[in-house]
């Protein structure tokens, strides 16, 4: 990319592993960072490694060479494990496309106007994002319970939806920095409506920031353990609450969650896998 | 508002600024009605609680004003061991994966063979729910089952009851919140080098610069204002970390290891005292908002003088 990539570049300076063994930085550098892949893959790799243990072999996984998936076809047979896997799937797709249609406007009012109400607005969304989870998702309960959503797909969606707001209208603030207004002014002069100006000329340019962030918006929301543990309960069952769920102090089914945790990577794996390029590529704040 | 000044001053500008003002309040209607309602109204709810007593044999929930602030102010645990925890947790975590972050951004940046599958590898702490990473963490600790212990074994070490002492426990906390962070770190900062113009650093190779030398200074200034946004939002959001901690220790042993949200937590539902919890989760975002404003306003002067 850089220095390397140069046909004009001076070979390297020769450095003391080069001098000792030729090659030697390369292999360094590789071992390295099989090592820290590894250290980032562990605890994931172990899960998967519980996933296909018998439920008594669960204890000694580093010990056993028994091996089965009828933990998978267990968790499956679970009651309501579909239909969590169906919620929280439904769930983060329409929280990832509210979050995104209200932040957005609200990012491009940041990033476009100057003024007394801009800065109120981004005073109060700074003070809002400081505010702990703690202290707001405890009354939350009380709140969802007034308005009649407690256990439904709204009551989990709408304070879903809260909680992006703040960091998403910092970050769409940025996005909309980043893009020359310009091409707006023209298409005013041009006799545009501010909203025409706003969804045709603004809007199509910040599509490569809104896909990143759509995607790590999805990936949070479907990981997202907190809100469902308090705002939702038998009605609207969340995979991640499912899971925490086996892992009780009364009975440690330790294979179910693991399986049913590695049923649950694998959207998030294929998300990630395709998503990874458009993230990097519009994460530019 | 002054829409009515601006009335009686400029006449002819009036219609200009109330379309606009209109539109620009248009545009965050929908963000700002979400917020009073989930984020507002419930932080209304927890702040009249926290001025009221709330415990049970008192269904008028009398008004007793700060005696809860004063009580958390002075509560030897709060000052002696939340707080220092919670800066200390902020400031290594923090610290932590912006340097693994940066180093592993930096590898990424490169081309190499099987750089795709690195980069998948290490976005894997991003796709697991991090409940599920806790308590995969708490197990791989366990001091009788974990794969910790058993290795330490293997190596004719003596295990450790991780979870069972003040430091260990700290330890492993942080452990598992920098692994869970250090990813989205590499992210952002991933993206901020490839957005880096090519010609500086094509400069510097024709000049045969050494690799440290284009890192210190060319890399690192360029980089400094994503640094800068990174590290306030991370460090806000470590703060108020709760869902790890509580997963992994919850706040043990002996409540050594309570961040400030474990301790209003603990207050609120183990000491069945909603308006004490209420109060020390207001004094936490109290302290949170005025340390992120220092952190911000440091670091940018920081940018600032280096630019």
């Amino acid at each position: 990319m850089t220095a390397a990539a140069l046909p004009l570049a001076r070979p390297p300076r020769k450095g003391f592993f080069a001098a000792l063994a030729p090659g030697g930085a390369r292999v360094l550098f590789a071992l390295v960072v099989v090592g820290v892949a590894f250290l980032f893959a562990f605890p994931v790799l172990w899960l998967g490694l519980t996933s296909l243990r018998p439920a008594s072999g669960v204890y000694f996984v580093h010990r056993g060479t028994e091996f089965t998936l009828h933990n998978y076809v267990e968790a499956l047979a679970q009651p309501g494990m579909l239909t969590a896997f169906f919620n929280s799937f439904a769930i983060s797709t329409l929280a990832t496309v509210l979050s995104l249609g209200v932040t957005v406007t609200s990012g491009y009012m940041l990033s476009r106007f100057r003024g007394p109400v801009p800065s109120a607005w981004f005073s109060i969304i700074y003070v809002l994002r400081c505010v702990p989870y703690i202290s707001w998702v405890l009354p939350l309960f009380f709140v969802t319970r007034q308005l009649g959503i407690f256990d439904t797909y709204w009551g989990l969606l709408l304070p879903h939806v809260a909680v992006h707001i703040c960091f998403f209208s910092w970050i769409m603030k940025g996005f909309f920095d980043g893009i020359d207004p310009s091409m707006e002014y023209a298409a005013l002069i041009d006799g545009c409506t501010r909203w025409g100006a706003f969804f045709r000329v603004a809007l199509p340019s910040a599509v490569p920031g809104l896909t990143a962030l759509a995607i790590l918006c999805w990936l949070y929301t479907w990981n997202e353990f907190l809100f469902a543990l308090l705002l939702t309960s038998h009605r609207t069952p969340i995979l991640t609450v499912v899971m925490a769920q086996f892992v009780h102090e009364l009975g440690m089914e330790w294979h179910l969650m693991s399986a049913t945790a590695i049923m649950a990577l694998v959207p998030a794996l294929i998300v990630t896998v395709f998503g990874q390029k458009y993230v990097i590529r519009g994460l530019r704040i | 508002m002054s829409i009515s000044t601006a009335t009686l001053d400029r006449p002819r500008k009036l219609r200009l600024f109330g379309e606009r003002q209109r539109f620009m309040l248009l545009l965050i209607l929908p963000a700002a009605l979400g917020l009073v309602l989930f984020q507002v109204l419930p932080i209304l709810t927890g702040a009249n609680a926290s001025f009221r007593d709330w415990s049970l044999h008192d269904p008028k929930m009398t008004w007793v004003g700060l005696k809860h602030y004063f009580y958390v102010l002075s509560d030897g645990g709060f000052l002696g061991v939340v707080l220092p925890n919670t800066l200390a947790f902020m400031g290594v975590s923090v610290a932590a994966s912006l340097l693994l972050g940066l180093g592993l951004a930096m590898v990424l940046n490169r081309q190499f063979p099987g750089r795709a599958v690195l980069q998948t590898i290490l976005l894997l702490p991003l796709m697991v729910a991090p409940v599920v990473a806790a308590i995969m963490i708490r197990w791989i600790f366990n001091d009788q089952f974990g794969v910790v212990n058993a290795f330490l074994d293997l190596l004719g070490l003596p295990g450790q009851a991780w979870l069972a002492q003040r430091w260990t426990a700290f330890a492993v906390i942080l452990f598992a919140d920098i692994w869970l962070w250090t990813p989205w770190f590499a992210l952002l900062l991933l993206a901020g080098l490839q957005s880096l113009p090519r010609e500086p650093f094509e400069a510097a190779a024709i000049d045969g610069a050494s690799p440290w030398r284009v890192f210190r200074y060319l890399t690192l200034p360029m980089l400094r204002s994503v640094m800068v946004v990174c590290i306030v939002i991370r460090a806000i959001d470590a703060f108020r970390t709760f869902d790890i901690v509580w997963t992994i220790t919850a706040g043990g042993p002996a409540r050594s290891t309570e961040l400030f949200s474990v301790y209003a937590y603990m207050e609120a539902f183990q000491a069945m005292n909603f308006a004490r919890g209420s109060a020390a989760a207001m004094i936490g975002a109290a302290i949170i908002v005025v340390l992120a404003m220092v952190i911000f306003r440091v670091l940018n002067r920081w940018v600032e003088v280096s630019k």
